[in-house]
């Protein structure tokens, strides 16, 4: 049986709203049940506190619940907008709603570390509290990064006019741009996480480090993002280089493939810098006299697992333009 | 919702080719580097030892960008270089805290302005290496750990451009983005003073801070 395109489109859009939502669940639940266990730990080791590390849970549990609310948005929008009735709508809205959904995930569980940390710190060293909720604050913020990409991404093939385009080689660009931005957002968010934990229980374990740790904590998260970046950037390249029209089945292929490569390519760095940065930052918490030294080891150990994500990023270049 | 994708631009032919120049983000930059004049004027033109409200909040930044530059890149270097990191974070703190005001855009929004940020960091951080190493370790320090690694290494260094600017860039055009679309959604009721709270100081601070401490970090890299 044929359809009519309208019917593709309206397809299209609620799988992919179905896929947003439904990705983009995973992470923030995750995150935010590891935020309660830890807190559920912090006043049981210290009961006074309860309504202290009762807010900061919530506040935690707020931020990391963030991701999934972009989820939200993006789903909502696909279900209750009428698109245009245009093939390339098809890849777009699936496109849109893969990008959110899987860029939800990483900072979803990333920021619960950070908050579940918090908790168990301020048990530990009460008067740290204010100090920690910033640190918390700061680091959880800056695990939301990835997902903001994913969003972007989201919005941007949404609210771009790509009718002019050619079907054939676009379909693939457009539906490889959401891979890439959504899985590339996966690895950092969580990376991301880690450092910003291992920040947190820095602070509580010794309080007069807390300034060297926060900007520690900054750099290894940005780093951490890099990778992410990088799948920014393809899903850029793919969403707004204009590719000439083809009745060949290589050269979308090619373009997908890009997107697969860097999208995937981009998980494990991430999480191999997170690790790196999460053992700097701890590292500095107990010795405070080698932060030059710690500093530089964590950013060469990350410079070296980042090269598998650099080869991924040439090789989906190299798709792009040469294939 | 059509403010999504509008960019001004002054188009210039310029022998056969076209120039594009794009107007609110010079005017916006402009708007940043007078508020930053001002600041700086305001903050120096009554130097005390009991200083003024204004002089506090400019020792303050200087004291603290300050000493970051220090333990990066140790005393000597720290006077040449601590004026512009100081200068980097001020101007760029300004420049996404633009948005939060109605009708000015942040000019670090567009990709050009944070890629040039970026460009520059590039090249300060290369030169103080080259400075620092001679131009054959420098070099040499390319086919580290064997000579077949050197494109790889070169491709490592570009992409810290893409890395640092694209990172600025795509935290503030999202914010921006999340702003005006959850607004517009939300019938712009209650919601939008805490988004530009989040997005616009909040998050415009701590990528101000990542950018200028990334920009420290590649010359300290270079250099020892």
């Amino acid at each position: 049986m044929a359809y009519d395109v309208q019917t593709w489109v309206s397809v299209a859009a609620l799988s992919g709203g179905g896929m947003a939502m439904g990705f983009g669940a995973i992470g923030a639940a995750i995150g935010e049940g590891y935020t309660a266990a830890r807190a559920n730990e912090a006043i049981s080791r210290n009961p006074e506190l309860s309504g202290d590390i009762f807010k900061t849970m919530l506040v935690g549990q707020a931020i990391a619940e963030s991701a999934s609310i972009f989820a939200l948005v993006i789903a909502m929008m696909l279900l209750f907008t009428k698109f245009a009735a245009h093939i390339l709508m098809v890849p777009v809205l699936l496109g849109a709603g893969l990008a959110m959904g899987m860029g939800a995930i990483g900072a979803g569980v990333g920021a619960g570390y950070p908050a579940g940390a918090c908790c168990t710190g301020m048990a530990r060293q009460p008067a740290m509290g204010g100090r920690l909720t910033t640190n918390m604050l700061i680091g959880s913020a800056v695990c939301q990064t990835p997902a903001i990409f994913a969003l972007v991404v989201a919005f941007i093939l949404l609210f771009t006019d790509f009718s002019q385009s050619p079907v054939s080689p676009t379909w693939a660009a457009i539906l490889g741009a959401g891979i890439s931005a959504g899985f590339g957002a996966i690895g950092s968010g969580l990376g991301g996480g880690l450092v910003a934990q291992a920040s947190c229980e820095g602070i509580a374990r010794q309080p007069l480090t807390a300034t060297p740790v926060t900007n520690v904590m900054l750099l290894g998260q940005a780093v951490t993002q890099t990778t992410a970046i990088y799948a920014l950037l393809v899903s850029f390249i793919l969403m707004f280089k204009t590719f000439p029209a083809t009745d060949l089945i290589a050269p979308p292929m090619a373009l997908l493939a890009a997107g697969i490569c860097m999208g995937i390519g981009a998980i494990g760095p991430a999480i191999g810098e997170g690790l790196a940065g999460q053992s700097a930052v701890a590292g500095i918490a107990r010795n405070q006299e080698h932060v030059a030294e710690l500093t530089r080891l964590m950013l060469v150990g990350q410079a070296v697992a980042e090269s598998t994500g650099i080869y991924s990023l040439v090789i989906a270049l190299i798709l792009i333009f040469v294939v | 919702m059509e403010d999504l994708g509008r960019i001004h631009q002054l188009i210039v032919h310029v022998m056969g080719r076209d120039l594009t120049f794009n107007l609110e983000v010079i005017v916006m930059t402009w708007i940043a580097i007078t508020a930053l004049l001002c600041f700086g004027f305001l903050a120096a033109r009554k130097k005390s030892i009991i200083p003024g409200p204004v002089q506090v909040v400019g020792e303050l930044f200087i004291n603290f960008l300050y000493g970051l530059t220090e333990d990066a890149l140790g005393e000597e270097r720290a006077k040449k270089y601590a004026p512009m990191i100081c200068a980097l974070f001020m101007f760029l703190l300004l420049c996404n805290w633009l948005g939060i005001i109605p009708h000015l855009e942040e000019p670090t929004k567009d990709l050009n302005t944070p890629l040039s940020y970026g460009l520059m960091g590039f090249v300060l951080a290369h030169h103080a290496g080259i400075k620092a190493k001679g131009l054959k370790q420098y070099l040499k320090d390319y086919c580290e750990p064997i000579f077949i690694m050197a494109p790889l290494n070169i491709i490592g260094e570009l992409a810290k451009v893409i890395s640092i600017s694209f990172r600025l860039f795509g935290n503030i055009m999202g914010g921006s983005i999340i702003i005006l679309v959850v607004s517009y959604l939300t019938f712009n009721i209650i919601t939008p003073p805490f988004l530009n709270a989040f997005f616009g100081a909040f998050v415009g601070t701590i990528q101000a801070f990542v950018f200028t401490m990334l920009t420290l970090v590649y010359i300290a890299v270079q250099v020892n």
